[in-house]
């Protein structure tokens, strides 16, 4: 120790760099910190967008990491099942939509347009395969360890895995990430059982192998409403089945949701709402689904090809068992914690799907970062006030923070600002004018209280409305920020002028 | 106008950047999650209670408290695994370090 004291002045240190690489790569070798039996500073059980995030922030900020996941390909539903998958579904059924129906009027002759569902179908897979590979390579550049197989708790700080490859291996961590999402939550009672090929769950509903002639989807949430739209633009006949008595699900805005079902209506999509379903039964090759009245009465029997149920998810930790590490879950199942991640159990935090919040890839990815932020400096940000929520049908439907119904029962003073695209000009030159932009400010402060939009482009434009929620701007802020024309973004800017004075083009 | 006048009637924006990021020296107090259920935010001295009580070996708030990225701070240089420790400079490494690089050549 002494003797490398005396020597490391700057010269010998170079003449050290200039040295053999050989006989240096050997000392470096020699002198490596870990070998592979020593406990990781992090393991991450779930390779979603959650925690694979995680796992590469972990690695980031220097830990030794690991990811566990069984599904032996990263990206979880997200990529697997989910997001991705039902966008490439989304983008080209929508391209066969309207080559067939709206280039007319562009002064397009098409020819005979016809479907040819498995290239689509390849075209998806396509997509999904490129994303997953990527994020192994991703995994390696950042030296996070991918172990391929299925994590149980054997302590709170350790873990065994059992091999996708056939065989056990236990691996030990200081800290580790409950990243184990969610799954399809069956129909309530269990009165219909999803056979993935007849009765789907959305994973189904993206691997259809012919388009149905009738198609009935149980809940109108957005997951029902983007698959509906899918196999509807591809020809089928599509009714939406809702027990409440709005589309979109939670968090949007009522005015909205009446704009964005009349805007499917027109497409031809159907709705029953304030509608229960009571059974599915599979008969001839068809089946047969009772609703009722949510309110009790008035049964109808609809006839389906395909039902979809899309009834929502719920938090998944079969196989984990999380007992042995002493992990609470509440009533429904869900990992508690705090808000720095932790579980009831030091040194064991969890994020995404299977604990508190919606069940968003982003809002995932948004707290694996945060956790591994506490776990590295003591400290993480995310805002829930500032969490985007998208409907990829055409027109998007997406929005942030508070609804103008939330507001009410709040009895917080506000404002609105809307905007139609059909005063847009680049909506206009696109002849895509369906939908508004539509701000809520507070009265006294002009402060951005929620941006709600259904439009072209809805899903790309609400970031510029995540922002403003995030950093507390106000209308007038957007408002005299210069947006570029021709674009859709001036109906934003034309929105916060109309919430905080008037707008010019409407 | 005069410049101050001007300067008065200014438009001041609403929106905050936060700055150049610093971290607080303390680690944050631990609060109920935003999106738990108004029971188990009733009840989050329980979840404390139970959370101190955990008998995991290093806990991430340990690695909180000390700021460290890579883990746990040990008091004593025994205390901590053996892959932290130095290790003795073989005989080739010290010929090395002394010759300052010119004996491979």
């Amino acid at each position: 120790m002494l003797q490398v004291q005396k020597v490391s002045s700057r010269a010998a240190a170079r003449r050290l760099r200039q040295a053999g690489s050989a006989q240096v790569t050997r000392w470096q070798q020699q002198r490596g910190l870990a070998t592979p039996s020593d406990p990781y500073d992090a393991i991450i059980i779930g390779g979603g967008p959650g925690g694979y995030v995680a796992a590469i922030k972990a690695a980031q900020h220097g830990l030794k990491t690991a990811c566990i996941e069984k599904r032996g390909s990263l990206g979880g539903t997200c990529l697997n099942v989910g997001c991705i998958p039902s966008k490439a579904m989304l983008n080209n059924s929508h391209i066969y939509h309207q080559t067939q129906h709206d280039t007319k009027r562009r002064g397009i002759d098409v020819g005979n347009v016809s479907l040819n569902l498995p290239v689509m179908l390849k075209a998806k897979e396509d997509a999904v395969t490129g994303l997953t590979k990527g994020i192994e390579v991703l995994f390696k550049q950042n030296k996070v360890d991918y172990i391929k197989g299925t994590a149980s708790f054997v302590s709170p700080t350790k873990v065994a895995v059992k091999l996708n490859d056939g065989g056990e291996t236990e691996v030990e961590a200081k800290n580790i990430i409950i990243a184990t999402g969610s799954e399809v939550a069956p129909f309530p009672g269990g009165a219909i059982e999803i056979d993935e090929e007849q009765i789907v769950s959305s994973t189904g509903a993206l691997s259809l192998k012919e388009v149905p002639e009738k198609m009935v989807v149980i809940g109108g949430g957005i997951i029902g409403l983007e698959m509906g739209s899918v196999w509807s633009r591809l020809g089928a006949q599509v009714t939406v089945v809702e027990f409440l008595g709005g589309i979109g699900g939670a968090g949007i805005d009522e005015e909205i949701a009446k704009q964005f079902q009349r805007s499917l209506s027109k497409q031809g999509l159907k709705f029953m709402l304030n509608t229960k379903v009571v059974s599915a039964e599979k008969k001839d090759g068809k089946v047969y689904i009772k609703t009722e009245s949510a309110k009790g009465g008035k049964e109808e029997t609809l006839e389906a090809n395909v039902v979809l149920v899309a009834v929502g998810r719920r938090p998944y930790t079969e196989g984990l068992n999380i007992e042995a590490a002493g992990v609470e879950l509440d009533n429904k199942g869900r990992v508690v914690i705090d808000d720095q991640f932790n579980t009831s159990v030091q040194g064991i935090k969890c994020i995404g799907d299977v604990t508190f919040g919606p069940m968003l890839a982003h809002k995932a990815e948004e707290e694996g970062i945060a956790a591994v932020e506490y776990i590295a400096k003591g400290h993480g940000h995310v805002n829930y006030h500032a969490i985007p929520s998208v409907v990829y049908t055409h027109p998007e439907v997406a929005w942030v923070g508070k609804t103008e119904q939330e507001l009410k029962a709040a009895g917080v003073k506000y404002k609105v600002g809307k905007f139609p695209f059909a005063a847009n000009s680049r909506a206009k030159t696109n002849l895509d004018t369906e939908g508004t932009v539509k701000f809520l400010t507070e009265a006294e402060t002009d402060r951005v209280l929620g941006v709600h939009i259904m439009g072209p482009n809805a899903g790309e434009m609400i970031a510029e409305g995540v922002l403003a929620v995030e950093y507390g701007a106000s209308a007038e802020d957007i408002a005299r920020t210069c947006h570029a024309h021709p674009t859709l973004s001036e109906a934003f800017k034309e929105a916060a002028m109309a919430a905080y004075d008037k707008p010019i083009h409407f | 106008m005069l410049p101050t006048l001007r300067l008065a009637n200014a438009r001041k924006p609403l929106i905050r950047f936060i700055g150049k990021r610093q971290w607080p020296s303390k680690p944050e107090e631990q609060h109920p999650h935003p999106f738990a259920p108004p029971e188990l935010k009733q009840h989050f001295a329980d979840f404390l209670k139970k959370f101190q009580s955990s008998s995991a070996t290093s806990s991430s708030s340990a690695t909180a408290k000390n700021g460290s990225a890579t883990g746990p701070v040990y008091e004593e240089f025994w205390q901590a695994p053996a892959r932290y420790r130095k290790r003795e400079l073989e005989e080739w490494e010290i010929d090395l370090v002394q010759s300052g690089g010119a004996s491979v050549h």
